[in-house]
């Protein structure tokens, strides 16, 4: 396996002189490399036309707040090979703006869009309806990290009153209606 | 030529025959499909999010309701993804009940599946049966894990608890009852002309393209292709039982919804064979390798993707660690993610309107994991 995968980097890099980092010993079938976004969709290209890694497992985002950076993660994977690869590149987090693949996997779409709604990552050319999962959003992508969810809850929602005093409901009803409290629910009334 | 008309038809988010809280629009030219467009939005819950604020342990709270039919793939992606972040061993014990665990729970949800397909074609007597025996399984679940439905019993460094006592003759019990009865589904199910008519050479999926569109699962295997993350990719002991012959994987020609029922039909077989296989063979010893106290434990900075085969196809979980006790980042992938977006889009073009919700249960259309 060791030998595999030394030869499927060996290969990419010949194609591509650009690949910065690779790394091989995170897991037994699995192949690290990290590279400029312009050269994204080429090397994905490369990976499923010329070296059969024709399935695209995932694509995701994680967001380095510290660094200023979004790192971009996509993993193909070969049947025929048995491994999968790990291309990764970094995304300026100010301006968040990559080239879209879905001319090569078309289900790519469908994870682009996803990334764009949550972290506002804008793939240039992509078709797809505005909305995918939240609706009529106005703050900041809330995946990312900068989002405070506990401030947003507080603006958007109310407290429902009457439960601020965190009292038995029935008590609250009881003095409200004027009804009685039953018998049985008496010993739970604080 | 006058131009004709289109009629547009909002099918869900309620509707008996979709398979959840999710939506299809589609464009009909009288009753035959001329363009489909899935659109969720119902479910999502923002369990990501919510994981980012909880350590590493509490997300299984969140990870079961994932997809509800199914909980304990995700349970056993997310608790890999961990183990694989750390470098934590799991011993021999703990892997045979994860696959005990795992196999059940996918004999539970093929059973219903058999509900929902049979159910989307007009047959309502075989869901009646198939969700009555899926109850001998979840009463099982409830001696070993406690839980019916939500389990929470597959966590990082192996399985909350042993097996309890007598537990091997009740399940072998059940097995044998199962086994049986699976006959009863041919004759009621399979032998159905209605089924077959309904079901043959309809929402076909195009074997050259399968992996490229990114089918995974029985549809996968319902094109004629063998494909099986727990051959391909193995995980825990499965690598092993395929070499022993232990189990097969069923690769069935046609790609349609008959191929894929095909599938799932011999599926339940082959779990069966796994469930006795382990409960004859499991090892004594330990069933948990301890992990340090959830509050101060912290995985390496780094990150890990991990996945398994569901009922439903591939599932995978990302998580990436910035050396904190929280995540920095998870992210799940399920198999419906491809299937009932790019997949069923454009497969339902040109099919019948009364086909839709058919379809979708073959794909085995999953809506929490689309959004969740």
């Amino acid at each position: 396996m060791e030998e595999k995968k030394l030869q499927i980097i060996e290969r990419l890099q010949k194609a591509f002189p650009e690949i910065k980092n690779t790394k091989i010993d995170y897991d037994y079938n699995r192949v690290d490399i990290v590279i400029a976004k312009e050269k994204i969709p080429a090397i994905l290209f490369y990976l499923k036309d010329q070296m059969k890694f024709i399935h695209l497992v995932h694509i995701t985002c994680v967001d380095w707040i510290e660094e200023n950076k979004f790192e971009l993660i996509f993993i193909v994977w070969s049947p025929e090979k048995k491994i999968k690869v790990f291309v990764k590149t970094f995304l300026d987090r100010n301006n968040p703006v990559m080239e879209n693949i879905d001319m090569i996997w078309r289900q790519a779409n469908t994870y682009e869009r996803e990334l764009k709604e949550m972290f506002g990552i804008e793939f240039e050319g992509l078709v797809a309806p505005k909305e995918f999962i939240l609706e009529d959003w106005e703050d900041i992508p809330p995946m990312r990290k900068d989002f405070d969810t506990e401030a947003y809850a507080k603006k958007r929602f109310f407290e429902r009153p009457g439960r601020e005093d965190a009292r038995d409901v029935r008590q609250t009803i009881a003095e409200r209606t004027g009804e009685e409290i039953p018998e049985f629910a008496k010993k739970y009334s604080r | 030529m006058a131009r004709e008309k289109l009629t547009t038809l909002y099918l869900g988010p309620q509707h008996p025959g979709i398979t959840g809280n999710m939506m299809v629009r589609l464009k009909l030219k009288g009753d035959t499909i001329v363009s489909a467009r899935t659109e969720v939005g119902y479910l999502h819950r923002g369990f990501e999010k919510l994981q980012e604020k909880r350590n590493w342990l509490q997300s299984f709270t969140l990870l079961c309701r994932f997809c509800v039919p199914e909980p304990d793939p995700v349970e056993e992606a997310y608790a890999l993804a961990v183990e694989n972040l750390e470098g934590r061993e799991v011993p021999e014990r703990a892997k045979y009940i994860r696959v005990l665990v795992l196999e059940m729970a996918r004999i539970a949800s093929y059973l219903l599946w058999y509900g929902g397909q049979s159910g989307s074609a007009g047959l309502y007597t075989v869901g009646q049966w198939s969700v009555g025996d899926r109850n001998y399984i979840l009463d099982l679940f409830e001696d070993l894990t406690g839980g019916r439905v939500y389990h929470m019993f597959i966590w990082p460094g192996g399985v909350r608890r042993d097996l309890p006592k007598g537990f091997k003759d009740k399940a072998m019990k059940v097995m044998d009852y199962l086994e049986k009865r699976l006959d009863d589904y041919d004759t009621l199910l399979f032998d159905n002309a209605i089924f077959q008519k309904r079901a043959k050479g309809v929402g076909v999926i195009n074997k050259e393209k399968a992996v490229e569109w990114g089918v995974v699962g029985p549809p996968l295997r319902g094109c004629g292709i063998k494909s099986d993350i727990r051959i391909d990719d193995p995980y825990e002991i499965y690598g092993e039982l395929y070499e022993k012959g232990v189990f097969d994987v069923p690769a069935i020609e046609g790609g349609d919804v008959w191929a894929r029922a095909l599938v799932r039909r011999f599926e339940i077989r082959q779990s069966i064979k796994i469930i006795r296989y382990v409960l004859d063979n499991i090892p004594s010893g330990e069933f948990y390798n301890k992990i340090p106290n959830p509050h101060k434990w912290r995985l390496p900075k780094g990150d890990a993707y991990s996945r398994v085969e569901a009922s439903r196809g591939e599932i995978g979980f990302f998580v990436a660690s910035d050396g904190s006790i929280y995540p920095r980042r998870t992210h799940m992938r399920g198999a419906a993610y491809v299937h009932a977006v790019t997949l069923l889009e454009n497969i339902l073009v040109g099919e019948n309107v009364a086909d839709v919700s058919f379809i979708m249960n073959s794909l085995g259309t999953c809506p929490p994991e689309i959004e969740r």
